[in-house]
């Protein structure tokens, strides 16, 4: 498929430091976002280490597939979800260590959201609570599931969203990457179409965003770009607490049949 | 202001703020505080304010109310008083700012713009084994160990029956579909079927399914012996062991 890419990220207006990061890589169709936590510069540390690893690790796996898989392999989904798992559990064992040889940098750690395209197929994985959503035909999904104590809270029914969205307890994570010496990443996988738009956002926008401010805003951007700049700017007029970070993907057709091509055939100007 | 706090084996649950009007307890789903256990009453007890004191009343329950491991039918209650009911405990917690954190959860004070952090995962673990045993909707379903099948009853596919081993199930034309369908005008992706941790989702694709007739808006859960209508592809959603 043709994705057309756009991303931002910003320091909003209360932090000082941006621990945030966010990477396209446009020849690979790899998106990658993370969000580090970890008090002083740490969490800076901890988001560019795991995204630069989730990078350097697909990127080798395409060059040869001899390369190692790190945590387990599930036969439920594809070869190249696999891969994008075996991305996160090395960038945790990577930030873990390095937490663990420099004292000043322990506990630090990140969320990571993490979109590999092939063909029509998208596999996700993540870990905390950076988001994806998939916008289709006017009606935006959820596709990522909070590793937060609320949104786990809502899940087994012990909490309702009006009282997590509500709650002091938003910034407490139950899944980290690089806390721990191991780290269970969830994966998913959709079958694209055109005209989808797909996000990735750290909670710097969704707890200053509604999801239908965000829906509406990727329906009405003309570009990526566009809406990947329309969305940090809402989040830091509503108050920017926090980082903002956003990646926007459109699926632009992909290439048609050969019968599809006759029967849609015109002459093309310029 | 004034709080109760329902907890389980002393992981904190839930918490009910202390106002006017009574706070019930009970088994029936419109309680204040509900506790899906059988050893609870449907309408167990009250706590309510009279006369300026808070005060605690079994409403006639089976295995009664238990005030700081006494048995009661009516009580007054003062701050730090656990009210024991079946295994669960019910703490008053009176005129304490709501911001603190419930005890067990945060060890550090809330810092002033909130840093995110990551829960222990021991007290993680407690928190979530305590709610499964509560009797709270747990995350296990009786048709996990069963498999999902695909069933086709009308239409041109590849098969007549699938098993649905995979997270993504694509219905469609496309080489990547599980559910191939047939026929030179029909989508690469028509529909898609996804598994999520409580059970299996329809979702569109090019075309809008239907589940029993009606069409699907935005993603929607199977359940055993659904219809599922692409196109003029009628499929069955079932559970086989």
């Amino acid at each position: 498929m043709q994705i057309e890419a756009g991303g931002r990220t910003d320091l909003g207006r209360v932090r000082k430091n941006n621990e945030d990061c966010y990477s396209i890589d446009s020849s690979l169709q790899l998106y990658v976002l993370s969000d580090g936590m970890g008090g002083e510069a740490h969490g800076e540390v901890a988001s560019k280490l795991a995204v630069q690893t989730v990078l350097t690790h697909c990127r080798q796996a395409e060059n040869s597939r001899a390369t190692p898989i790190f945590g387990e392999s599930s036969p439920e989904i594809s070869e190249r979800t696999n891969r994008l798992a075996s991305a996160i559990h090395l960038a945790n064992r990577k930030v873990f260590e390095t937490a663990a040889s420099n004292p000043e940098q322990r506990g630090m750690g990140a969320t990571i959201v993490a979109a590999w395209i092939e063909g029509q197929r998208l596999s996700l994985a993540h870990v905390g609570d950076s988001r994806a959503y998939l916008l289709r035909a006017g009606s935006m999904v959820q596709l990522t599931a909070d590793h937060s104590l609320v949104a786990e809270k809502v899940r087994v029914g012990i909490l309702t969203p009006q009282e997590a969205d509500a709650s002091e307890m938003q910034s407490v994570l139950t899944r980290a990457v690089g806390t721990n010496s191991s780290v269970e990443v969830d994966t998913d996988e959709q079958a694209l179409l055109a005209g989808d738009s797909l996000l990735l956002c750290s909670d710097g926008l969704t707890r200053m965003v509604t999801d239908p401010e965000i829906a509406s805003t990727l329906l009405t951007s003309a570009a990526s770009q566009d809406a990947a700049e329309r969305l940090v700017d809402l989040a830091i007029d509503n108050g920017g607490v926090d980082n903002v970070t956003v990646i926007v993907l459109r699926v632009g057709e992909k290439s048609v049949s050969l019968f599809r091509r006759l029967k849609f055939w015109k002459p093309r100007s310029g | 202001m004034s709080r109760l706090v329902l907890k389980f084996e002393s992981a904190p649950l839930k918490e009910v703020p202390l106002g006017t009007s009574p706070v019930t307890i009970g088994r029936a789903p419109d309680n204040d505080i509900q506790i899906d256990n059988l050893a609870v009453s449907n309408y167990h007890a009250r706590v309510y304010v009279e006369a300026g004191s808070l005060v605690v009343e079994d409403l006639n329950s089976l295995n009664g109310s238990f005030l700081n491991d006494i048995r009661v039918e009516r009580a007054m209650l003062k701050d730090g008083d656990a009210i024991l009911i079946g295994k669960h405990e019910i703490l008053v917690d009176q005129a304490h700012d709501a911001a603190v954190p419930l005890d067990g959860l945060r060890r550090a004070p809330a810092p002033r713009v909130a840093e995110t952090m990551i829960l222990d995962t021991q007290e993680r673990r407690k928190l979530f084994e305590a709610a499964a045993a509560a009797g709270e909707r747990s995350q296990l379903s009786p048709e996990r160990s069963r498999v999902p099948t695909l069933t086709v009853m009308n239409g041109r596919t590849d098969q007549k029956e699938y098993r649905i081993a995979g997270k993504l199930t694509v219905i469609g034309h496309s080489k990547m579909a599980t559910v191939r369908l047939r026929g030179w005008f029909t989508p690469e992706v028509a529909a898609q079927i996804n598994k999520h941790e409580d059970g299996y989702y329809l979702g569109r694709g090019d075309r809008v399914p239907k589940i029993n007739g009606v069409s699907i808006q935005g993603l929607t859960k199977l359940n055993d012996g659904d219809v599922i209508e692409v196109g003029r592809v009628r499929l069955t959603f079932l559970f086989r062991d």
